[in-house]
């Protein structure tokens, strides 16, 4: 198996590429990303730099350097991450990126298969009092959701509505608790204070980048197509997660939540924003993970690390050093 | 009493919908006197309802508030050797509601869709679903103990995962709270709200009966649950055994409060 990965600078595209390079049956990786960095020590990756706002380089990666590597999949885990951008290259980044490299792909010479990123997000919360959401679960087309939420469809639905001859597999995944991952809880995490809206404290699941990693190399592998929903293995309240990163959980009312979070981030510049997170603050909506492991064999193992304070986990280390 | 029987952990000592046993273990043990001191709760046929395995509780609903659901999964949970976990299905709007969500979903209770209840029955476990839905605490005074709107989805649910289903009739709570009437406020997208005729339920006497399970899935094989007209039938044949018990049971007590 030969794979091409995009976003291949970012932690979960580092942590698919590892992955790949630790399974025998994998012959060379492309890895793609924009911004330089050092060759990887493995001689079966291949780092390339290349900008997939751009029609003509998407091309030209695909029906050249892909080429050349008889590159058979592509995993595309490529997506801009800050959650407060928007505009036309936000929206060439995220959607027209994943329009040119399935364009591209069609009918290729040696691609079979494509395996993308895609995000529980994309799914429709506002009514949803589901605590499982399957695959079949309505998706969000809000027209006045914010660009961060609308692109995620988009790039969603261009991939999964393809009906050529490539496969292609979208993965919905519950998020990503990791840094630099575009994690809006990470951020929210990281926070010394979490407010948390009072009278709710509803059920999430989040994924780490090891079972991420795992969850797109299963993909890769698999000839099965269509969508799956890729479930962590930590599923706990909210209040937990706050207790679990060691943060100071306080209610407060829901109406001073949005205001709260403006002004910290006008003051802080936090990534976390209330508005995109304001439904799954109330209400429990899972993945519900069924599908991927039935068809994909995928079961979530590994535990997320939690942002826990540098001075809590320099304690911990020294605590386990000298334990042994 | 222990309540974790059946349980699934997902790691954090919470179910993936929200289940917290401690938090079902104290609730129980502070509400004990309500369930028998103050509604002296008396159920019979509790073998009825399989100890292991999906099944289905399917009951009559009335009075304001929810009160009757919790005194069956109580008495379920109470009286049942080895004790289970019984899944109630709410109307959608109540996971929207401050607190009580939470609260409902600490205790077992899930969203009534049907991806959570086929999960459910999957894992083998033990739902208590009132078909009547928000029409049962809706009916007024006279009309109670007459089943209102009977919903299929029960029926179609048991054919399916061959899950039996336990008929379960419950009297005194319709009289014990009644709706005086319905403001039309949809808060938190409730249909309405509820102004009760006293402040307090009164304290009458709550008798359950559980009838034999009745197995449709033995009748029907599972592609059955997607013909209506067997679905509808086999919902009647619950629903009109739920009225008969009911009849049974109205006739047999000697009053409302003994």
């Amino acid at each position: 198996m030969n794979v091409m990965v995009t976003g291949a600078t970012v932690p979960l595209g580092v942590a698919i590429i590892e992955r790949l390079l630790a399974d025998p049956t994998t012959g060379h990786v492309l890895a793609v990303g924009r911004e330089p960095r050092e060759p990887w020590p493995d001689s079966r990756v291949t780092y390339r730099m290349a900008n997939l706002t751009r029609t003509r380089e998407v091309h030209d990666l695909i029906h050249g350097d892909a080429r050349a590597h008889a590159i058979d999949t592509v995993i595309h885990a490529a997506q801009h991450r800050g959650a407060n951008d928007s505009g036309h290259y936000i929206h060439a980044q995220n959607v027209e990126s994943a329009r040119a490299l399935v364009h591209a792909c069609t009918d290729h010479p040696t691609i079979r298969r494509l395996v993308a990123r895609s995000f529980a997000e994309v799914y429709e919360q506002p009514q949803a009092t589901t605590s499982l959401i399957d695959e079949e679960d309505a998706l969000d087309f809000d027209p006045s959701a914010p660009q961060w939420l609308r692109d995620r469809v988009e790039a969603d639905l261009t991939i999964a509505a393809h009906g050529g001859s490539l496969q292609t597999a979208v993965l919905r995944c519950a998020e990503l608790i990791a840094p630099d991952s575009g994690s809006q809880l990470w951020d929210y995490l990281s926070s010394r204070v979490c407010l948390r809206p009072a009278g709710f404290d509803p059920i999430i699941n989040v994924l780490s980048l090891e079972d991420a990693s795992t969850a797109f190399v299963l993909a890769a592998r698999s000839a099965t197509i269509g969508v799956f929903n890729i479930v962590g293995a930590d599923t706990l309240p909210l209040s937990r997660a706050i207790f679990e990163s060691n943060r100071l959980d306080i209610p407060v009312p829901g109406l001073l939540m949005a205001p709260l979070y403006r002004l910290r981030h006008a003051l802080a510049g936090f990534e976390f924003r209330y508005d995109l997170n304001v439904r799954r603050f109330h209400f429990g909506g899972v993945l519900d993970g069924t599908r991927a492991r039935r068809e994909l064999g995928y079961v979530p193992q590994a535990h997320v690390h939690w942002p826990r304070p540098w001075l809590r986990v320099l304690f911990e280390r020294l605590s386990e050093a000298r334990s042994t | 009493m222990s309540t974790t029987a059946g349980f699934h952990d997902e790691g954090y000592g919470y179910d993936v919908f929200g289940l917290h046993p401690p938090t079902l273990d104290r609730i129980t043990h502070t509400c004990a006197p309500i369930y028998d001191r103050y509604f002296r709760v008396s159920s019979e046929g509790i073998e009825h309802v399989p100890t292991q395995g999906a099944a289905i509780l399917v009951a009559n609903h009335g009075g304001v508030l929810p009160v009757d659901a919790a005194m069956l999964c109580f008495d379920v949970l109470r009286r049942l050797d080895p004790p289970r976990i019984p899944r109630a299905l709410t109307d959608h709007f109540v996971p929207k509601m401050p607190i009580v969500s939470t609260l409902f979903a600490r205790c077992g209770v899930v969203s009534g869709t049907r991806t959570n209840a086929a999960r459910l029955l999957e894992r083998g476990e033990l739902l208590a679903i009132f078909p009547e839905g928000v029409s049962g605490p809706a009916k007024k005074f006279h009309d109670r103990y007459r089943i209102q709107a009977w919903r299929v989805g029960f029926a179609e649910l048991a054919i399916r995962y061959h899950a039996p289903v336990v008929p379960v009739a419950i009297v005194g709570a319709e009289e014990s709270w009644p709706l005086a009437t319905k403001l039309h406020l949809r808060w938190f997208d409730s249909p309405y709200l509820p102004i009760p005729a006293w402040p307090l339920p009164l304290p009458t006497h709550y008798r359950l009966r559980y009838g034999p399970a009745i197995d449709l899935g033995r009748d029907h094989v599972a592609a059955d649950a997607d013909d209506p007209a067997i679905v509808h039938d086999a919902a009647a044949r619950v629903r009109d055994t739920v009225e008969q018990m009911l009849d049974e049971l109205r006739r047999s007590r000697h009053g409302v409060f003994r």
